[in-house]
């Protein structure tokens, strides 16, 4: 248990370095670009006196140390500040967001998980057989084909065709289902190709071949012994691939007008709003360096040599 | 293979249809239902403040004119005529304005007086609450309430277009002085009040009169919006889509659709400082080497106008006398030769642009218009806040944009006048002129807007002259809506008012019934 604290805290470390290190990146980057938050707000007939009081009223018109020194000073006394476009509180604009956002990924992830399991299997199962070509074709066609044109061949068919969804929108009975299907089918296509090729390894073990000498069932020898081993490093994918999502799919979220997260961190950056871009960052960094943390633990869990061999 | 093998596989492969057929007509039994209650209407973006003294973009404006109401609005030809009030000159710098008796109070219940006009104005000029608006207003020297129906505004120097700068909607005197959030709650007494946002995509309003409600919904997508409508998801949609979304539209006869010529000028704009732009030669062949016509019918559907200066002929600043340039491809290249280009040794110009897909569309166009003249021109495009901080900065030879929604010339003295140069205004090109600039500090001497009239004309004439830009069109408006909706029409600044009068077929035949029933 000392051990596990250890490797917990060893990880919490790394985690916290690397959240401050793309804080503060992002921080020096938004203010380096050019456009002026001030000049987008009053436009360019502003007298100069204007933008200036209100330069100052914002606190732009401190030193960047002095901005980032109060930025990080808010964030320690969670006070997260204001969006410089709308005037919303941040906080608010986040949580009216952030369940979506989470809906969202959770779902996707539940559908990639649903579809890339058995096809992973089978395709690892019928190596080189029609079966294994079908899966992996689907697997090809589903990281090719980008997002932004499956979300709109899904509304046509599903939504207008037949009517079965809503088109776009947060609202209503079966809202996720197209988005969730849009985002999860193109997750699903990696994560498959994944346990193929980690069963296949597997597969091929000494200790695969003594359960199957032991009269194991076909089933069980698959889920029990080789799935086991295999699916280490497709948990790190997942880990990944929920951190990505978390993060926000900005063309998902834009084909079906999903109010997410990822889309306000983009039209925030061109609109120049400051706080917005900087607390969604240091929001979705620490989510996803959360989610990578988590995903080594369980790692960890599942597999003891990983920290014996680390520690 | 034995024959049970065969069967089982049979019947196994039977069930999954059956599975697949059941499920089929399950999820289609149960479709999504529409609430026919609600009418609903597509945004490409969500009002940014629903507080109209803080409030720039078009959207904004758009939704605050129905929840606020102004004492000053502008009819069919952007001339200003009274809204909440009427005015009188007592002298050139007195202007009184008395509040229309049948107004409307506010959506709270209070009744709407010369106090608040006073509050709402003193807001907005008050240095430390940094609203957008008010430079335009800084004319202003001071506001008195006279009584509860009357307000005197006193300027600093005469300005016959003073009632033109009060379109801010009025606000509450008693919220204001509380600093009340108005744009998470607005309270006006516009025709519609505020209902909820149910979602950071979604704005609920209700009309007075009927309770109607009206649902504003973002869809970023033009196709989404597009399959939305024919969907029944949404009623109404206006503007910011491509023309083939447009033209399927129409061509389906699934949506009313409906067109009106506009006002929005387009334009190309030049940086005179430049050694090879600023020369009036090359800006001029640039203007002959353009098709404009063929761009309209091919990019834009055809509806839209040539534009000559800011305004368009039918306006009341317009100058019916500056006729589009012609396209004229060789006297272009006359133009080019004079200077010394030929095709061995063509003309090298930059272009800058947004990253907007259709904007990039038509800059390839007059890429290819140009190459043909001998004018070899790259085109870059930057996301909007590089690309608009690099047009004030003066980091540009050519760049094409658009003014939208301009109703007054003051305007002239914004764009034309040398002392406008970014950050003091906007003339972006850096245009100099001395006789542009005497003319526009002497409109300002003529009290009378006709006299005024007569010079903006001559400003126009004189601008278009040096071809300061290359006009290109007047962005139309478009609009559709589902077949069972009535009553939307487009109007030349693209606003909503006309949503007072929307209303479903079905809804308007029970009502008859109901009227004719009572009768």
């Amino acid at each position: 248990m000392n051990e596990m604290f250890k490797y917990i805290l060893k990880k919490l470390i790394g985690a916290t370095i690397s959240i401050a290190g793309v804080v503060c990146l992002v921080f020096l980057l938004i203010h380096l670009v050019p456009g002026d938050p001030v000049e987008i707000m009053l436009g360019e007939s502003a007298r100069a006196a204007d933008k200036a009081a209100l330069a100052a009223k914002l606190g732009l018109d401190k030193p960047l140390l002095q901005q980032f020194v109060d930025f990080v000073y808010g964030v320690f006394t969670l006070n997260f500040g204001e969006s410089y476009i709308t005037g919303e509180p941040i906080t608010r604009m986040i949580l009216d967001r952030l369940p979506a956002t989470v809906w969202l990924a959770l779902a996707s992830l539940l559908i990639a998980v649903l579809i890339a399991f058995p096809l992973g299997a089978i395709a690892a199962l019928k190596k080189n057989t029609l079966a294994d070509s079908a899966a992996m074709g689907f697997s090809l066609l589903g990281v090719s084909i980008p997002n932004f044109w499956m979300g709109q061949i899904l509304i046509l068919i599903f939504a207008l065709l037949l009517g079965w969804f809503p088109v776009s929108g947060y609202q209503g009975h079966g809202a996720i289902v197209l988005p969730a299907i849009t985002l999860g089918t193109a997750l699903a296509a990696i994560l498959s190709r994944m346990i193929r090729s980690t069963l296949l390894e597997v597969l091929g073990e000494d200790y695969i071949r003594t359960a199957r000498a032991k009269g194991c069932s076909q089933t069980r020898v698959i889920v029990m012994h080789a799935m086991r081993n295999a699916i280490l490093p497709v948990i790190t994918l997942i880990g990944l691939q929920l951190g990505t999502l978390l993060a926000g799919a900005v063309i998902t979220e834009k084909v079906f007008s999903w109010p997410g997260i990822g889309l306000m961190v983009v039209e925030s950056i061109q609109k120049r709003d400051y706080p917005v871009v900087q607390i969604s960052v240091l929001l979705i960094s620490s989510t996803y360096v959360l989610v990578n943390m988590l995903t080594d633990i369980l790692y960890a869990v599942i597999d003891p040599r990983i920290r014996l061999r680390e520690g | 293979m034995p024959s049970f093998v065969l069967r089982n596989k049979v019947v196994e492969r039977s069930r999954s249809c059956f599975v697949i057929l059941f499920l089929t007509l399950t999820l289609t039994a149960c479709r999504s239902n529409i609430d026919k209650d609600l009418i609903r209407y597509g945004l490409d973006s969500m009002p940014v403040k629903l507080d109209p003294r803080e409030a720039t973009d078009a959207t904004s404006y758009r939704i605050n004119r129905l929840l606020y109401s102004a004492l000053v609005d502008f009819d069919n030809s952007s001339k200003f005529i009274p809204g909440l009030a009427s005015w009188q000159l007592i002298n050139p710098t007195h202007y009184r304005f008395v509040l229309n008796q049948k107004r409307q109070p506010f959506h709270t219940g209070e009744k709407l007086t010369a106090s608040d006009v006073k509050a709402t104005y003193d807001w907005i000029l008050d240095k430390e609450n940094g609203s957008p608006h008010r430079q335009t207003l800084s004319i202003i020297s001071e506001i008195k309430v006279v009584d509860l129906e009357t307000v005197d505004f006193i300027l600093n120097n005469p300005d016959p277009l003073f009632p033109a700068y009060l379109v801010i909607g009025i606000m509450p005197q008693k919220l204001i002085s509380s600093a009340y959030d108005f744009n998470a709650n607005p309270v006006g007494s516009g025709t519609f009040r505020y209902r909820s946002r149910p979602d950071p995509n979604t704005l609920k309003l209700e009309r007075v009169r009927d309770k109607q409600v009206f649902e504003f919904i973002r869809i970023p997508s033009p196709e989404v919006r597009v399959m939305k409508l024919m969907r029944g998801e949404i009623d109404i949609l206006q503007n910011g889509l491509m023309p083939e979304l447009k033209r399927f539209l129409a061509k389906k006869g699934r949506a009313s659709v409906s067109y009106l010529e506009g006002s929005d000028f387009a334009y190309l704009g030049f940086n005179l400082e430049d050694k090879v732009v600023g020369q009036l030669k090359v800006r001029q062949a640039i203007g002959f080497a353009i098709d404009r016509e063929a761009i309209l019918q091919n990019l834009y559907g055809g509806q839209e106008k040539l534009a000559t200066t800011f305004f368009p002929a039918e306006h009341w600043l317009g100058n019916p006398a500056i006729k589009p340039t012609q396209y004229d491809p060789k006297r272009a290249k006359k133009l080019l030769k004079e200077l010394g280009y030929s095709p061995d040794k063509p003309l090298e110009l930059s272009y800058k642009t947004s990253t907007n897909p259709f904007r990039i569309r038509v800059a390839t166009v007059i890429q290819d218009q140009l190459r043909q003249v001998g004018i070899n021109m790259a085109i870059q495009s930057f996301d909007w806040g590089t690309f608009y901080g690099d047009i004030k900065a003066g980091r540009f030879q050519m760049y094409s944009l658009k003014w939208v929604g301009i109703k007054t010339p003051d305007i002239f003295e914004y764009v034309f006048h040398s002392k406008s140069i970014p950050p003091s205004g906007a003339n972006r090109g850096r245009y100099t002129n001395q006789q542009v600039d005497q003319l526009i500090d002497s409109a300002k001497t003529f009290d009378d807007l006709d006299d005024r009239l007569e010079v903006f004309r001559n400003i126009q004439q004189l601008v278009f002259d040096d071809m300061a830009y290359v006009p290109l069109w007047y962005e139309g408006h478009f609009a559709a809506t589902t077949n069972d909706l009535i009553g939307y029409r487009l109007t030349a600044d693209g606003n909503y008012d006309s949503l007072n009068y929307v209303e479903r077929k079905v809804n308007r035949m029970v009502k008859r019934k109901v009227e004719r029933t009572n009768n």
